[in-house]
């Protein structure tokens, strides 16, 4: 009873008492945080990677490293920031090893989200829209698009994490966004 | 076809009033403020400012959808994850116990120490422990230490009186299971949760 007491508390604790809790060691705190954040995460790294199948070892590798840094959150409150950020490094370390092996042919597309029956009758149009529209859009015009819309990266950022003048991102930028923008007002 | 016009308007920059998309996402992205008079007055640029905030909604909602549909693989990497942690539980520091063969060092880890009072303090009714930190070098014998904990508690507790049992609950436990001479234990409550939903009001 106390024990089931407990955990409903540590389901609903706020992420700072999280943060904290994990920071000194506890496990259980931290796979609260985990599965609170740990699928946006994932669905997150995919959308950046361009690829469904690393996804799931982006976010655990996020999540691993997380653990070992906690302690030095200045932060805790601002756990859930910091950890999108360890995903966001994660995701583009793989990306740039990728690069070198230059097999970018080699990545399987994401699965797309209509084989699934069900799927189709849950997902309105327009996300399945935007997942696709996004899905097609060239590997760099993609990643900063993510990571300034959905990762909240500023310029300067996007551009040191891709390797790019500020110039060619804000070019991506628009390419990206007016690209999308026309998908999903033909949805509407 | 309302919306068939304005995608035309917006990959036409004339439309918008001199300004560029990408400066509308900009000032977007800073919240509309300060307010642009000639961007807002411009009828452009609002239909450009409402698509780009559809465009910026419907990511999020795409993101949290494909988020919630796979539990099941999800919990294959957070059960993977959990394992991998375990092996490599945070010790922190030595802290020594008087051992009666001189021969044998006996030692407790500060990790074990912080477990200790986060498994006393969360039988508390409502109280669950944040931060525990063990103040002073807890590594020399007799040393004087602080103990420094935070805590969420359930709205409508008597503060005052929930903070004085934590501290006597936390010396108590170290008093038992540990030799630490314990100067101070500060209690600082830094969340209430409601008791109905139990959600910490910081977490929104």
């Amino acid at each position: 009873m106390r024990e089931a007491q407990q955990n409903t508390l540590l389901l609903e604790a706020s992420d700072g008492i999280l943060a904290a809790r994990a920071a000194d060691g506890d496990v259980d705190a931290f796979e609260v945080l985990a599965r609170r954040y740990g699928p946006l995460m994932r669905v997150f790294a995919a959308k950046l990677l361009g690829s469904d199948v690393e996804s799931d070892d982006v976010v655990q590798e996020a999540f691993l490293t997380a653990w070992r840094q906690l302690d030095r959150l200045a932060e805790p409150r601002a756990v859930k920031s910091w950890l999108m950020r360890m995903v966001t490094n994660k995701a583009i370390d793989r990306m740039r090893v990728r690069k070198q092996h230059d097999d970018i042919d080699d990545y399987e597309p994401p699965a797309r989200s209509s084989d699934n029956p069900e799927r189709i009758i849950e997902m309105r149009m327009q996300l399945q829209a935007l997942s696709t529209a996004l899905t097609n859009l060239p590997d760099e015009q993609r990643q900063a698009w993510v990571l300034k819309e959905l990762g909240g990266s500023s310029y300067g950022e996007i551009a040191e994490t891709l390797g790019l003048p500020a110039s060619t991102v804000r070019g991506l930028l628009v390419r990206a966004r007016k690209t999308l923008m026309h998908e999903m007002e033909e949805w509407r | 076809m309302v919306d068939g016009v304005l995608v035309e308007s917006i990959e036409e920059p004339d439309d918008l009033d001199g300004f560029t998309l990408d400066e509308l996402s900009e000032y977007l992205d800073e919240g509309r403020t300060p307010i642009n008079p000639a961007i807002e007055a411009s009828p452009g640029c609002q239909m450009a400012l409402s698509a780009l905030e559809r465009l910026k909604n419907v990511s999020w909602s795409m993101l949290e959808a494909e988020a919630h549909e796979a539990p099941e693989r999800d919990n294959v990497w957070i059960t993977g994850l959990l394992d991998n942690i375990r092996r490599e539980i945070r010790a922190g520091r030595d802290i020594p116990l008087t051992s009666p063969d001189p021969d044998v060092r006996m030692i407790l880890t500060e990790g074990s120490v912080r477990g200790l009072i986060r498994a006393a303090c969360d039988q508390v009714d409502g109280v669950l422990i944040g931060r525990c930190v063990l103040a002073g070098d807890v590594t020399i014998p007799g040393e004087p230490i602080d103990v420094d904990v935070t805590a969420s508690v359930a709205w409508g507790e008597n503060l005052h009186q929930l903070a004085r049992e934590l501290r006597s609950i936390i010396r108590t436990a170290l008093a038992l299971h540990t030799e630490l001479n314990v100067a101070a234990v500060n209690v600082t409550i830094e969340d209430i949760h409601t008791h109905n939903d139990g959600k910490a009001k910081e977490h929104s």
